[in-house]
Parts: structure tokens; C-alpha cells; sequence
């Protein structure tokens, strides 16, 4: 029977990454393709490979990084992996829809990015773990880290959380680290003493921000208006229940959250592809290396709780209404990585923004993907910069 | 001379109205908007402290300006207040060409917010055009003299003429008109409309694809329902043949007689099964088969009379309701022959359909001719054509029975 209460969720309650969610993506691409078979599928999409293949989910491969095996929507084990081509360094691309039909791209030759905590680190190598067990990379001599700013990666302490963009030629060595690093992008509910109190939308925590002097004057040239009401993005490190933010992820939008301005009309079809700005969430109730991609636009009438209740999810972009297990094909316009990822929920606050991403050129306006930090690490993103200018296209 | 001084004086209220109009339509949007800061236009190359007081100046101006127009431009207030007033919307549309130019230059993606959110499209040269254009207008109605009613009927068919032809310059300088026009006639495209659910599954319920698989769905309620673009996929749960199957619908999502296709899969693995069988439809031979029944009762009614039959025009049954009679059969049996009879001089072939209206019992259905599939325009994932089943056929007679 069809389950309100999960769908309520966004088929992503507590135990939302469980393989019911799993199986209940990769059903949903089957039973479409019963109707509307495709031409020239790939192996992974057609009927008989359901699962983690056919959901497109990252099934932790590559022997340096196993987690857990993982068959479903991309859990990366405990530092479970995602796909990423070398993104600015000039490799090509890891998977591209350009040249076949659609599909996933192959984990296995992608750059993926692993989470867990610092055990050790020296200037030639980096021990990283968590209760599964650890992991050793290789630091190259050109590999840097980030926390707060560029540093040296043997600056890093154990101890401390860390992302890890793996070379994709190279499992075992370490290309990019970002310690400590996290996102809040929200709602502005109150600006006290203590900080700034975010809502990032109805199913998740309230954020506490606070933006420390020396960063004050480059977060406060992006966002002026830090009034209840008003928007904010910003970058930081986390610390024990905050996010001391450090760097402006985008601009402010000029208008309340509550008050968006009309999107522009569309007359005939929305066009396949969209162009705009793809973000990456840092969601302590997602697991880390889920590769999914949180859609602005879900299905008003599935009830998702994500979404506005009763309100019809218009943001600054008019987007063609979609549904958990829908796939959506991804491209970074500044890296040229295509992949294609499932949608594994919607993104609230992301269609509240309607700025552009000046990562390669400037984006049109609006963000069009709010991607799952192991996505976005497999497109080729760099974390700290918040976005790249991004092309997607539906329906194929 | 007359000429000028018609084109002069069209110019007071063509002034006012578009300085009211566009302070309605910036404080429709504040109000909607529920924000100043949110304005489009020059107040963009403020800093943002100072963005909402400029906004309320201008409209506060706007509004002065136009109602001031109207004031003074009859005797009341001729004079200097009147050319004071003319001045001032000459100045502000000066003002304001200069600040298009300005934002064309420094903010090339907002749009001059002269009208609100109609005003969103970036300014462009039709803009700037305009905005010249009527501080020109403005600066030419100073040292007017008052208005007056043209006492000659020509006088005021010249008039009416001037302002019909300066509306149509206007209209072609603003780009809002286009945009008005879009929303006036707009009409969502499908991968943005909202459907509700209820509505989809009321349409499925209604469509020929459901009604020939109806029958081997085994659950009321969908197994999963979701929506892709222009599409709403339902997957019901299924039976053929003694397997677990389901059977998925993509219902176009349009209110009104969406198209439907629809497939059968395997419950556990999602392949796709080939439709078991062409679900003949008998609904059209029963109809007939009815339509000949009713018409030989009728014909025996007149023949023995009124008390025959029962108030409806049918034989009274003998037993219960739905439910044989002790003969083991419905209705009366000492009228059946008549009717058959009745019937088959109606609709000769259709005799082995009579034989028991009522009773479970199948005709065979190869003496008929062949009914027309229900067959949508863009077709199925159904099997129409294929071989027959006497199972499938058999079922679906029987419910109908």
C-alpha cells in the first residue's frame, strides 16, 4: 500500500537510508522504463538490476575505501566514498552522458570523497577512521587542506573531522582536505548575543552560527541584512553545536524568505536543460556519502513535510516537478563532469536563492541542484567555494 | 497651431495617469511583497540602507505628482503652482532617464521597476526611450493655459485621436505591455502544474486502460504513486496467471481525459511481463444482448397484456435478488422462450447469449464478431491483437453478468 508516512517524509524518515528507500528508488526507474522503455539503456538501468546499480547509489567500490558495503542510496561507509573526476585538475571527465543513454556513473572511476576523523597525519601520509576501522592515504607533495583557509595538511591535528577528495587515478592518495568544514544555509530566526539561529526548513535542526570579527567584514559585504527574516549561506569550521562561519557562500538575496519574488512565466515546455547554480547541504541527519541530489521542485502533492505545508513549491526558478527516484543528470559546466544521480530529497531553501554562481563565468539565476557533499565533491566541486555553475537535464 | 496645442494638451493626463499607474503598481508589490527592500529598478544602485527610503520617495512623488497634475490643470492652481507641478514630472522623468542609463551600465540583469513586478526585464534601450519621451511630454506642457472641455465635436475627436496615437508609442517603448499580455493568456505548462493525486487516480479509474485490467488488480489502493515531469506513475498490485504481479500506470497529467499507458511488471524483480492476453471486452455484446431482451419483453407486454410483467418491464423473478430461483435460474421461465425467440428474430447470432441471462454461464465467445479494442490513441504497453483468452474473457464476463 502506498505509505503516507513515509512519503510524508520524502521517503526519508529516520531510517531513510534503509534499503526501503533504496529499493523504492531503483523500483521507480524500472516500473518508468516498463512504460517508457529507453534506447539504448545501459546495462545498469535495465530490468533485472535493481538495487544499488540500478538506483544509481554508490556502492562504495574501490579497494582503498569500502566501507560498509553499501547497496543503496549511497552510504559511504564510514568514510564511504563518492564519485568526483578531477576537477580542476584537468582530468577528463569521469562519466559523461554526452556520447551514450543514460546511467550512472561508474563509482569505480571516479574521484570520491571520504569522511571520517583524523587519526594521525604527517607531511607524506594521513590516517583517517571511525568506529568501522581506518583508512591510510598518501599525501602528495601538491596536496593542500583547508580549515578556514589554506593550509599545509600536516597543520591538521587528529582528532578533528575531515573530508578527503581521493585521486581518482590513485585510490590510496589523498588529493584535497577539508577539515572541519560545514554549511548552514537558512533562514535568519533570530540574531542574538550568542549568534546568528537558522532554520534550514521543518525536518531539520535549527543551526546556531556565529560569525567570529575576523570574518565579520567578508560575510557581512555579502549579507548585509542579518535580520529575522533574511537569508544566509555561509562556510565555515564546527564546532561543538555551531558553525563559526568564515567565508559567504553566495549573496544575499535582496527580499525575505517569505516574500519571493514572482518567478518569470513559462510558455510551452520547460526546456530539458536547466542552467543555474549547484550547491552542496551539510545535513547531520544525512549520512555521509549519499550521493543524491536534493531536487527544488518535488511533487507538491506527494505532502512532503520538507516542502511547505500545503504550499506550492515555488521558488525563483520555474522547474519541472519531480519525485524521490527520479534521475536527473548532472553536469559542472566549469569541469565538464556529467553524472547522472538520483533525487533523495527536496531542497526547501535552496529554491529560496536566487543567485548566481560565479565559478566559471556567472550562472544564470537560481539554484537548480542542492547536492549530497559526496555529489558535489564527484562533480568535481571544490567545498569551500559553495557552488559551481551547473547544467541538469530531466527526462532522459 | 491647433495641432501643438492638442498634442500639449493630451500631454497632462497621459502624464498623470502613467505616474499614478506606476505608483499602484510599485505599491501593489511592496504590499505583496510585504517589503521596500524587495523593489526593482534604480533603487538598486543604493547601498541597502538607503534603498527603502528611496523607494518611498519616489512612489510618495510619483503619487504627488500625478494627482498634482489633475489638480492644477483645470483653473485651480493655473499658474505658477500648475508649472510647478509640470516642471517637477519633467525633472523626475529627466532624472529618471539618466538613472536608466546609469542601471543599464552598472546593473544590466534588473529591470527598471517602472510598473512593478511587470517591470522586470532588463532595461533596454525602449526603456530609456520612453522615460526621455515623457519628461519631453512634461516639458512641453508648461505655460499651458487651463484645460477645457472642447466645446466642438472635431476638437475632440483630434484629441481622442492624439491620444490614441501616443498610447501606441508608448505601448511600443513598454516592454511591461508584452508581459501583461503573457499573463493575461498564460497557461501553465504541464511539468509545472499541480495535479492533486485524487485527481489522477479519479482519471485512471475513468480510462479504458483501467477498465481492461481492472480486473487482475488485487488491491484498491496504489502499491507506490509518483510524478516525473508531465507524468503520474501508479503502481497497483496484481495477479495473472497465479503470479505477483503489478501493473504500473503513467497518467498524463491533464485534468480532462488524460492519456494513460500502462504496463505489467513482476512484483519482485520489476520485469517486465508480457500482457497474458487481450482482455476482450463484452460489454458491447451484453448491451446488445440486453437492448434485444428489453425490446422482446416489450413486444410480449403487448402481446398478453399489462398484468404480465412486472412495473419495470421485466419479468418478476422467482427467487431472491441476484440469486437463483428454485429452478435454479432467474426470472420466468415460461416467458424465456418468447423472449429468446423475441431476441433472436431482433439480432440474429446472438442466440447462445440468451440462453441464461443471468446465470453464470460463458457463451462462446468465438461465434461473435470481434469487438472493438479500447485502444488509446498513443497506444499501451497491452498486448491488443494477441491471441484471446477464453480465462481472461471468462472473468470479465462474468462480473459483468
Amino acid at each position: 500500500m502506498l505509505d503516507r508516512e513515509r512519503r510524508a517524509c520524502c521517503d526519508r524518515c529516520p531510517d531513510g537510508t534503509s534499503s526501503a528507500s533504496e529499493e523504492r528508488i531503483a523500483r521507480r526507474r524500472l516500473l518508468k522504463a516498463a512504460i517508457f522503455p529507453a534506447h539504448g539503456e545501459p546495462e545498469a538501468d535495465r530490468p533485472g538490476r535493481a538495487g544499488a546499480a540500478a538506483a544509481g547509489l554508490a556502492t562504495g567500490p574501490g579497494p582503498a575505501t569500502e566501507g560498509p558495503a553499501t547497496e543503496g542510496p549511497a552510504v559511504a561507509g564510514p568514510a564511504v566514498a563518492g564519485p568526483a573526476a578531477g576537477p580542476a585538475g584537468g582530468q577528463p571527465p569521469a562519466a559523461d552522458w554526452s556520447g551514450g543513454g543514460p546511467g550512472f556513473p561508474d563509482a569505480g572511476l571516479q574521484p570520491r570523497a571520504v569522511t571520517g576523523t583524523i587519526v594521525d597525519v604527517c607531511p607524506q601520509v594521513i590516517v583517517i577512521g571511525d568506529a568501522q576501522g581506518e583508512q591510510r592515504f598518501t599525501l602528495m607533495a601538491d596536496a593542500t587542506a583547508w580549515r578556514g583557509g589554506q593550509l599545509e595538511p600536516s597543520a591538521l591535528r587528529p582528532g578533528e573531522q575531515a573530508v578527503i577528495r581521493l585521486n581518482p587515478a590513485q585510490r590510496n592518495v589523498a588529493d584535497r582536505i577539508w577539515a572541519g568544514i560545514g554549511r548552514v544555509t537558512g533562514t535568519i530566526i533570530e540574531h542574538g548575543r550568542d549568534g546568528l539561529v537558522i532554520d534550514e526548513g521543518r525536518t531539520r535542526r535549527r543551526q546556531l552560527v556565529v560569525i567570529p570579527a575576523q570574518a565579520a567584514g567578508r560575510i557581512q559585504v555579502r549579507f548585509p541584512n542579518l535580520e529575522p527574516g533574511y537569508l544566509l549561506d555561509v562556510i565555515g569550521i564546527r564546532r561543538a553545536g555551531l558553525l563559526e562561519a568564515r567565508v559567504p557562500a553566495t549573496s544575499q538575496p535582496a527580499y525575505r524568505s517569505d516574500r519571493l519574488p514572482a518567478p518569470p512565466l513559462l510558455s510551452g515546455h520547460v526546456p530539458d536543460a536547466i542552467s543555474g547554480s549547484a550547491t552542496w547541504h551539510d545535513c547531520a541527519d544525512e549520512p555521509h556519502g549519499v550521493l543524491g541530489v536534493g531536487y527544488p521542485a518535488l511533487d507538491p502533492a506527494t505532502g512532503c513535510a520538507e516542502n511547505a505545508a500545503g504550499a506550492e513549491p515555488r521558488g525563483s526558478v520555474r522547474m519541472p516537478y519531480l519525485a524521490v527516484g527520479s534521475v536527473l543528470r548532472i553536469r559542472n559546466d566549469c569541469t565538464g563532469i556529467c553524472v547522472g544521480l538520483p533525487v533523495t530529497g527536496c531542497a526547501p531553501i535552496a529554491r529560496l536563492f536566487n543567485d548566481r554562481c560565479v565559478t566559471c563565468g556567472t550562472s544564470p539565476r537560481g539554484r537548480v541542484a542542492d547536492l549530497t557533499l559526496a555529489s558535489f565533491v564527484a562533480l568535481g566541486g571544490e567545498l569551500e567555494r559553495g557552488c559551481f555553475n551547473a547544467t541538469i537535464t530531466i527526462g532522459h | 497651431m491647433m495641432l501643438i496645442t492638442a498634442v500639449r494638451v493630451v500631454q497632462i493626463p497621459l502624464l498623470s495617469a502613467m505616474l499614478l499607474g506606476g505608483c499602484t503598481a510599485k505599491l501593489t508589490r511592496t504590499l505583496r511583497l510585504g517589503s521596500v527592500d524587495a523593489g526593482l529598478g534604480p533603487t538598486a544602485l543604493f547601498p541597502m540602507r538607503l534603498r527603502r527610503p528611496a523607494a518611498m520617495t519616489v512612489c510618495t512623488i510619483e503619487f504627488g505628482l500625478g494627482a498634482g497634475l489633475i489638480v492644477t490643470a483645470g483653473h485651480v492652481g493655473a499658474g505658477w503652482p500648475a508649472n510647478s507641478v509640470r516642471l517637477g514630472t519633467g525633472v523626475l522623468f529627466l532624472v529618471a532617464t539618466c538613472a536608466l542609463l546609469e542601471l543599464r551600465d552598472t546593473r544590466p540583469d534588473v529591470g527598471c521597476g517602472c510598473f512593478g513586478e511587470f517591470s522586470s526585464a532588463p532595461v533596454s534601450a525602449r526603456t530609456i526611450a520612453r522615460a526621455a519621451l515623457l519628461a519631453v511630454a512634461a516639458f512641453a506642457t508648461i505655460d499651458m493655459p487651463p484645460l477645457r472641455v472642447p466645446d466642438r465635436g472635431s476638437a475632440l475627436a483630434l484629441l481622442l485621436g492624439i491620444l490614441a496615437a501616443e498610447l501606441a508609442v508608448l505601448g511600443a517603448l513598454s516592454p511591461e505591455l508584452g508581459e501583461a499580455l503573457v499573463r493575461l493568456g498564460y497557461s501553465e505548462p504541464c511539468e509545472l502544474r499541480v495535479l492533486a493525486e485524487d485527481r489522477t487516480l479519479s482519471s485512471l479509474r475513468r480510462s479504458a486502460q483501467w477498465r481492461k485490467h481492472a480486473g487482475e488488480i488485487t488491491a484498491a489502493a496504489p502499491v507506490d504513486m509518483w510524478r516525473e515531469l508531465c507524468w503520474r506513475y501508479v503502481a497497483f498490485a496484481s495477479r495473472v496467471d497465479g503470479r505477483e504481479t503489478e501493473i504500473v500506470f503513467a497518467v498524463y497529467l491533464r485534468p480532462r481525459r488524460p492519456p494513460v499507458h500502462s504496463a505489467l511488471t513482476d512484483a519482485a524483480t520489476s520485469e517486465v511481463i508480457p500482457w497474458p492476453a487481450p482482455l476482450v471486452r463484452p460489454a458491447w455484446p451484453l448491451r446488445l444482448a440486453r437492448q434485444a431482451r428489453q425490446a422482446g419483453l416489450a413486444r410480449l407486454a403487448r402481446l398478453s397484456g399489462p398484468h404480465s410483467l412486472t412495473s419495470a418491464g421485466l419479468p418478476a423473478p422467482s427467487g431472491q435478488p441476484g440469486r437463483p430461483g428454485p429452478s435454479g435460474q432467474h426470472g420466468s421461465t415460461a416467458i424465456r422462450p418468447a423472449v429468446k425467440r423475441a431476441a433472436a428474430e431482433l439480432t440474429p447470432g446472438l442466440e447462445p447469449l440468451l440462453a441464461a441471462p443471468t446465470e453464470p454461464v460463458f457463451p462462446d465467445l468465438s461465434m461473435l464478431p470481434a469487438p472493438p479494442m479500447p485502444t488509446h490513441p498513443l497506444g499501451s504497453g497491452g498486448s491488443a491483437g494477441s491471441a484471446r483468452s477464453g480465462r481472461t474473457g471468462d472473468m470479465q464476463l462474468s462480473k459483468d453478468i
